[in-house]
């Protein structure tokens, strides 16, 4: 026994290595939707990146320990209490059995993430820890947490170190995102004006927002045709124009093929800020080639390799 | 057999693909590539087949190449008209089939009529779809038409079996879904403890039965 969760807010799950391998079976990836933040959370308590962390949506969360605990908490900052005083994100937090500890809503971002040395311990399914709701897959019970919920860790962990995330290595989120995005196998279908629109105006993320996907509010997106294709692949970044020309942008539990035009996929190095958009935010896509956009990778892993050598983007 | 180049498709700097003829032809191409190169997970489409890399791994010429070579070895592989039939038995109508009677009224037939045709011949599951474990199947019978619901139900229950646009669908599991019910299977049709949890697997012949 590690945490006794007295609140989850709106959505909190238990989140780790990305279910690889059952896409036959039309198995969505799920995984953090802040890939970084978590992996960020995780470096706190001495844990691999993908090591099984709390993802908490917009806050709102109270949990209680069972047992003496190293937790980090990475992602979206809301005010953090530790029995009722301020403690830090960014920082290693080393508590005694029944503290409690408080998370609130964030000014800025989406999900938060509470890692704790040793990891959750959680339900394998498809080889995957991660929790998929709408099949009811990994995780704690293939649910979302709820009040009551006593969470156990995956290995007894003595974690006595106090880490703190360098300044220069901690990602800062605010109310407006710029995500560099590569053109997508049918971006030709665009016409002149909605392609101009889709990598030069602002789009406004919408309340309509989950863990599959984005919708974006703004420029109407219109097509030469009328859209219809044969299903296809899609992951986790695409950005798909459905006939209402409102584009949405595929997440972490993002089908695996889809029937909408696939116009645009968002840079796999700046995927993980597509966990953090909240609805109102501004998005605007800033249009890379494949060569562009790998590069870009590179630079952004070596830069993020410094401080966390075993992530990838 | 022509060694002409495959064109290929991006999705992504990472996500690269192939169109190919048929549903047919990419369930052959997914089902080599898995073999040849089982680090490339292939995404089977309705007539496309695509891999997702990590370019910190691998690069975009080793992933055409497993393509490639995956494509030309299809091409030679056996058909799969090959394998018998499952009998998957539905119970149509009534709770099981919330839609069947609409459709009936609508098609002026008889549910017993529409059950005869719907179980007359084999149907081939196309593609595992849209969401996790949705076996979407070509052989309707030309009459049995139905257009998608206005408004999809919010859970459409495990083993629900729908018919849209010359298609027939089944849920595995319990999700969201827009198709017109009909009938439910019997028998679970998704099995999480299984190595092949599916029973309606991309390429399997399917014989419905009433119960």
């Amino acid at each position: 026994m590690s945490l006794r969760v007295i609140s989850a807010g709106v959505q909190a799950t238990l989140q780790g290595r990305p279910r690889a391998g059952a896409r036959r079976l039309a198995a969505p990836m799920a995984g953090p939707a802040d890939a970084l933040s978590m992996a960020l959370a995780n470096r706190l308590v001495g844990e691999a990146p993908h090591t099984t962390a709390i993802e908490i949506t917009l806050g709102g969360f109270e949990a209680e320990t069972m047992a003496a605990l190293a937790i980090g908490l990475g992602g979206a900052e809301g005010a953090v209490w530790l029995d009722d005083r301020p403690a830090p994100l960014h920082r290693t937090l080393h508590l005694g059995a029944g503290a409690r500890l408080r998370i609130d809503p964030p000014k800025f971002g989406v999900r938060t993430y509470l890692a704790i040395a040793g990891g959750f311990a959680a339900d394998e399914v498809f080889g995957s820890p991660s929790t998929y709701i709408p099949a009811g897959w990994g995780g704690h019970k293939g649910r979302a947490l709820q009040a009551g919920d006593v969470l156990d860790r995956a290995e007894p962990a003595a974690f006595d170190e106090t880490i703190e995330t360098p300044l220069t290595q901690r990602p800062v989120f605010g109310a407006a995102f710029a995500l560099r995005a590569c053109p997508s196998a049918e971006t030709s279908l665009l016409t002149a004006a909605a392609r101009a629109a889709l990598f030069g105006a602002a789009f406004t993320v919408s309340r309509r927002t989950d863990r599959m996907g984005v919708r974006l509010d703004g420029a109407r997106l219109d097509l030469e045709t009328d859209g219809r294709m044969k299903s296809g692949a899609v992951y986790p970044g695409v950005i798909q124009c459905p006939e209402d020309g409102a584009p949405i942008a595929l997440l972490c539990d993002a089908q695996t093929t889809g029937g909408y035009p696939r116009i645009a996929s968002v840079a796999r190095g700046d995927r993980h800020l597509l966990g953090q958009l909240r609805a109102g935010a501004s998005v605007r896509f800033l249009l890379r080639t494949r060569e562009e956009a790998l590069a870009d990778l590179r630079g952004k892993a070596a830069y993020l390799g410094r401080w966390l050598p075993d992530f990838r983007l | 057999m022509t060694a002409q180049r495959p064109s290929f498709v991006h999705l992504a700097e990472d996500a690269i693909g192939v169109k190919v003829a048929d549903a047919a032809a990419a369930r052959r191409l997914a089902a080599r590539l898995t073999e040849t190169s089982p680090a490339l997970e292939p995404t089977q489409g309705l007539d496309s087949v695509f891999v997702q890399f990590d370019p910190a791994r691998t690069d975009e010429a080793t992933v055409t190449a497993a393509i490639e070579a995956a494509l030309s070895d299809a091409d030679r592989s056996p058909e799969e008209k090959a394998q018998p039939p499952i009998t998957v038995r539905v119970r149509y109508g009534g709770e099981d089939g919330p839609d069947l009677a609409d459709i009936c009224a609508r098609l002026g037939m008889s549910e017993d009529e529409f059950v005869r045709r719907h179980t007359a011949r084999a149907h081939l599951v196309e593609l595992v779809g849209f969401m996790p474990g949705f076996a979407y199947m070509s052989g309707l019978d030309a009459r049995l038409d139905a257009a998608r619901l206005k408004t999809p139900r919010a859970r459409v229950p495990a083993g629900s079996i729908g018919i849209s646009a010359g298609y027939t669908g089944a849920y595995a599991l319990a999700s969201p879904g827009g198709w017109p019910l009909v009938g439910r299977a019997v028998e679970p049709l998704f099995d999480a403890s299984s190595a092949s949890p599916l029973v309606l697997s991309a390429g399997r012949r399917v014989r419905f039965a009433p119960a």
